[in-house]
C-alpha cells in the first residue's frame, strides 16, 4: 500500500451514528445530574430534622416536672422549625 | 459546524441547546471512542455518555479558545485514558470487537484498517483518527490530545508507518 492509498483510506469519514437513543439517554443523565443538589440538600435536611426532634424530645423530658412559660416557648419554637424543615424536605424530594 | 448561538445558550445551562450540540457532535465523538476501544460499542458509548455529561458540567468553563468539537475530543480522550488505567489486565481490549462496517463502507480495506488500528497505541490511534478521519489540523489535534505539537507529529508518523507495514503484509 502506498502513501496516497493509505491517506485516502485514513481520511474516510467515520460511519455516522444515529443520535436518537444516545440523546435520550444523555438527557436522562443530565436531568438526574441536575437533581443532585436537591437530593443532597434533602438528606442534609433529614439529618438536621432527626437531630432537632431528638433534642426536642430530650428537652421535653427534662422539663416535664418544672414547666415555666419560657420552657414552653422553646419546644414550640422547635416544633415550628421541625415543620418548616419537613416542608423543605418535601419540596426537595418533589424536585429530585 | 459550531453554532455560537447554541454554545452561548448551552453555557447559560439551556438543556435544549446542549442537546442540539450533543446531537451534532455525538457521531464523531462515538466514532473516535469506538476506534480507541477497538470496536467495543458498549464501552465506547458509555465513555461518550460520560464525555457529554462532563461537558455539560464544565460548559461554563468553555471560553471558545478552541472549536467546541476539539474541546469535546479532549474530554473524550481523557475519559478514555482514565478508563484504560482502571481496566484490569484481563479486560484489555486486544482485537477489533465491533461488527464489520456495513453498506457502502463495507470494503475489505476498511475492515482491514480497523483491525490494523488495534495494533497501534492509543495516542497513535487517536492522533491518526483526529488528523485524518475527523479532519483536525495538527495543532487542533495536539490540543485535543493535550500533547506538544512535535509529539503529535511523531505519533502520526509512527502510526502511519505501522499501518503501512501491517496493511502491506496482508494478502
Amino acid at each position: 500500500m502506498n502513501d496516497t492509498d493509505l491517506d485516502t483510506l485514513l481520511s474516510t469519514p467515520l460511519p455516522e451514528r444515529d443520535a436518537g437513543e444516545f440523546s435520550v439517554l444523555l438527557m436522562e443523565k443530565i436531568a438526574h445530574d441536575q437533581a443532585r443538589p436537591a437530593r443532597i440538600l434533602s438528606w442534609i435536611t433529614v439529618g438536621l430534622l432527626t437531630l432537632i426532634v431528638a433534642a426536642a424530645s430530650l428537652y421535653g423530658a427534662q422539663m416535664m416536672n418544672h414547666a415555666t412559660s419560657f420552657s414552653v416557648a422553646i419546644p414550640s419554637l422547635l416544633t415550628v422549625l421541625t415543620l418548616a424543615l419537613s416542608f423543605a424536605v418535601m419540596q426537595s424530594a418533589r424536585e429530585a | 459546524m459550531d453554532d455560537p448561538g447554541l454554545i452561548d445558550r448551552a453555557i447559560r445551562k439551556d438543556v435544549a441547546a446542549f442537546n442540539a450540540l450533543a446531537r451534532l457532535h455525538q457521531s464523531k465523538v462515538r466514532g473516535l471512542l469506538l476506534r480507541l476501544t477497538r470496536g467495543n460499542h458498549a464501552t465506547a458509548d458509555d465513555l461518550a455518555q460520560e464525555t457529554f455529561l462532563e461537558a455539560w458540567r464544565a460548559i461554563g468553563n468553555f471560553r471558545g479558545d478552541s472549536a467546541f468539537a476539539t474541546w469535546l475530543y479532549r474530554i473524550a480522550y481523557s475519559r478514555f485514558l482514565m478508563q484504560a488505567r482502571k481496566r484490569k489486565p484481563d479486560e484489555q481490549l486486544d482485537d477489533w470487537q465491533g461488527e464489520a462496517p456495513s453498506g457502502e463502507s463495507a470494503t475489505h480495506a476498511r475492515i482491514d484498517l480497523e483491525r490494523a488500528f488495534t495494533k497501534l497505541s492509543a495516542p497513535e490511534s487517536a492522533a491518526l483518527t483526529l488528523c485524518f478521519a475527523l479532519g483536525l489540523s495538527n495543532t487542533e489535534a495536539a490540543e485535543a490530545l493535550d500533547m506538544p505539537l512535535g509529539t503529535l507529529k511523531s505519533h502520526v508518523l509512527r502510526g502511519r508507518e505501522k499501518l503501512k507495514a501491517i496493511l502491506g503484509d496482508q494478502p
